[in-house]
């Protein structure tokens, strides 16, 4: 309990600290406000923001809520296609000596440039945020949950094998808990990855999210603006990651909590 | 005084070969040839690496020979029996599951019912000393402790043959003792057949009807003993000039490679 308190408040320190050097920074340069906008500028923006009608398009949660839904539907998507895909390789050798090539090709490929495609095929809702969303997310889930299945400690296998256990019974009682530290790992960077994607494809072209948002304040070089949004997404990605790590703590509550969660 | 029951299994000329991950082939079991007599204790006593994990587990049809058969109940094993019961060498506990549950995995695999296995779960638990560690989770259990659990849930199942790898390895010289004694109460009650391996010769003479010494790999059978004292045994006994006699025999055969 001395130890959190101690944290918290060496944490406001250094946030005020950084806030100062911020506000000196902009008055020894005389950097001007659409380069680097003074923090109280960014703090009003952020006000504005997050107080305006939330129907109306200059609210930020407005325009966040659409965002976090396409995360979320496309963390689902992706999260349980990884999670599925690496599943059926690892039963499969057969699957896995004819997929693993794709799978690796398409790891290579830098993801976000699959975006225009998207709002081509699927228009300007939510679908193509949805599916870019999914995309991002679903590598880091697959191929970490792959390695899960793959590192499975060979007495546990033995153990099951003496007891004569059906394929299923393998699957469930053995290597789904066996591989869960490292697909809850896939799953942290999922979730973040998932925020990306949609973001990247709202400013590909969309109606609506902070990503459109965003975009449309640099056209008016509202740099101010562009700051406050930033801040929320950096509140809104910690949120994300701090449920799945309660996520994590309660469905793997067996991992020592003392070893870092992803360690790709 | 092995009334030695009827042939339950025969092992003949067992070979195992491993390929090594340098590509190099290694023989870990070489021409070795055992049979177990339906209720008969047989201890396998032999150098490290010498092969004896690999034998355990070509009998319990989990690892497959490079050559030889194994005929068990007047069958060819191809695959891993219902009716054995295997302790390893580590303890192989779920880390997910409490000690109770753990205890019961054979009975969910095997699907049998659950009540009747609980009160008896609970009953062998209190026989290894675990009462009040059900709810545990193998975390908060010592070494020693896990192995306990992990010869309890080798036993839930009643299964007629048990196949022990060094089940009490990990634990102190006095609750060793305590389980050898345990086994031999638990032995005497049930009369399974149990193929039991240990490094340590005392554990192996004081238990046995039959001791199989192998040598250092490849591993091949040196020599058989069998040991005549009666049962119930205590003890006492391992201070017996007869005792002595087996167990120097052996200890010379090994040479000076198994410490006791
Ligand atoms: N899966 C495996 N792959 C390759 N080599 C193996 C494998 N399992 C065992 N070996 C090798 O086979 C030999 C015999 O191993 P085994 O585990 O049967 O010995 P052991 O007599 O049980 O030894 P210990 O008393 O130390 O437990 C060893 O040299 C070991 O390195
Ligand atoms: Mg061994």
């Amino acid at each position: 309990m001395k130890a959190r308190l101690r944290e918290a408040f060496w944490l406001l320190v250094s946030a005020f600290v950084a806030i100062g050097i911020w506000q000196t920074l902009i008055s020894l340069t005389g950097l001007p406000k659409y380069v680097l906008p003074p923090p109280g500028a960014v703090w009003h923006e952020l006000v504005a923001g997050l107080t305006a009608d939330p129907s109306s398009r200059a609210s930020i949660w407005y325009q966040l809520s659409d965002t976090l839904v396409a995360t979320l539907w496309g963390f689902l998507l992706g999260g349980v296609g990884g999670v599925s895909l690496a599943a059926v390789m690892a039963e499969f050798r057969f699957v896995q000596k004819v997929l693993f090539p794709y799978v690796v090709g398409f790891q290579s490929l830098p993801k976000v440039a699959i975006a225009p495609l998207y709002v081509i095929w699927f228009g300007y809702e939510m679908e193509p945020k949805v599916a870019m969303s999914a995309t991002l997310a679903f590598f880091p889930v697959l191929l970490n949950a792959m390695q899960g299945f793959v590192a499975i400690e060979r007495d546990r296998m033995e153990l099951f094998a003496s007891l004569d256990a059906s394929r299923w019974q393998r699957f469930v009682m053995i290597k789904l808990p066996s591989a869960a530290p490292l697909i809850f790992a896939g799953l942290n960077l999922g979730i973040v990855y998932a925020l990306l994607g949609a973001i990247v494809a709202e400013f590909i072209g969309a109606q609506r999210g902070v990503g459109v948002l965003i975009t449309q304040l640099q056209s008016v070089s509202d740099t101010a603006g562009v700051f406050a949004i930033l801040v929320v997404l950096a509140v809104a990605g910690y949120v994300l990651i701090t449920v799945m790590r309660l996520l994590q703590k309660h469905f793997v509550f067996w991992q020592a909590s003392d070893t870092p969660p992803d360690a790709s | 005084m092995s009334e030695a029951g009827p042939l339950l299994l025969d092992a003949r000329g067992l070979r195992k070969q491993y390929d090594t991950r340098e590509g190099a082939r290694i023989t870990a079991l070489e021409e070795v040839s055992v049979s177990l007599a339906d209720g008969e204790f047989v201890s396998v006593v032999g150098p490290s690496g010498c092969g004896k994990s690999t034998m355990m587990k070509l009998i319990a049809g989990i690892v497959k020979p490079s050559a030889g058969e194994i005929i068990y109940r007047g069958q060819v094993v191809t695959r891993a029996q219902r009716g054995m019961g295997v302790v390893f060498q580590s303890p192989v506990l779920l880390p997910w599951l409490t000690v109770l549950e753990n205890v019961l995995v054979p009975i969910r695999v095997l699907r049998m019912d659950r009540a009747p296995a609980s009160a008896r779960a609970r009953e062998l638990l209190e026989l290894v000393g675990l009462t009040g560690f059900e709810s545990k989770y193998p975390s908060e259990l010592s070494g020693g402790m896990q192995q306990r659990v992990g010869i309890v849930r080798s036993l839930i199942h009643d299964p007629g043959l048990l196949l022990m790898d060094e089940p009490f390895g990990a634990l102190d010289a006095l609750t060793r003792e305590r389980m050898s004694l345990a086994l031999q109460r638990i032995w005497l009650a049930n009369r399974k057949t149990v193929f039991f391996i240990t490094h340590s010769i005392l554990e192996a003479v004081f238990l046995s009807d039959r001791v199989i010494v192998m040598s250092a790999r490849p591993g091949r059978i040196l020599q058989e003993f069998t040991i005549p004292f009666p049962r119930p045994r205590d003890f006492d006994l391992t201070s017996t000039a007869e005792f002595g006699d087996f167990a120097r025999e052996i200890r010379h055969l090994l040479g000076a490679s198994v410490d006791v």
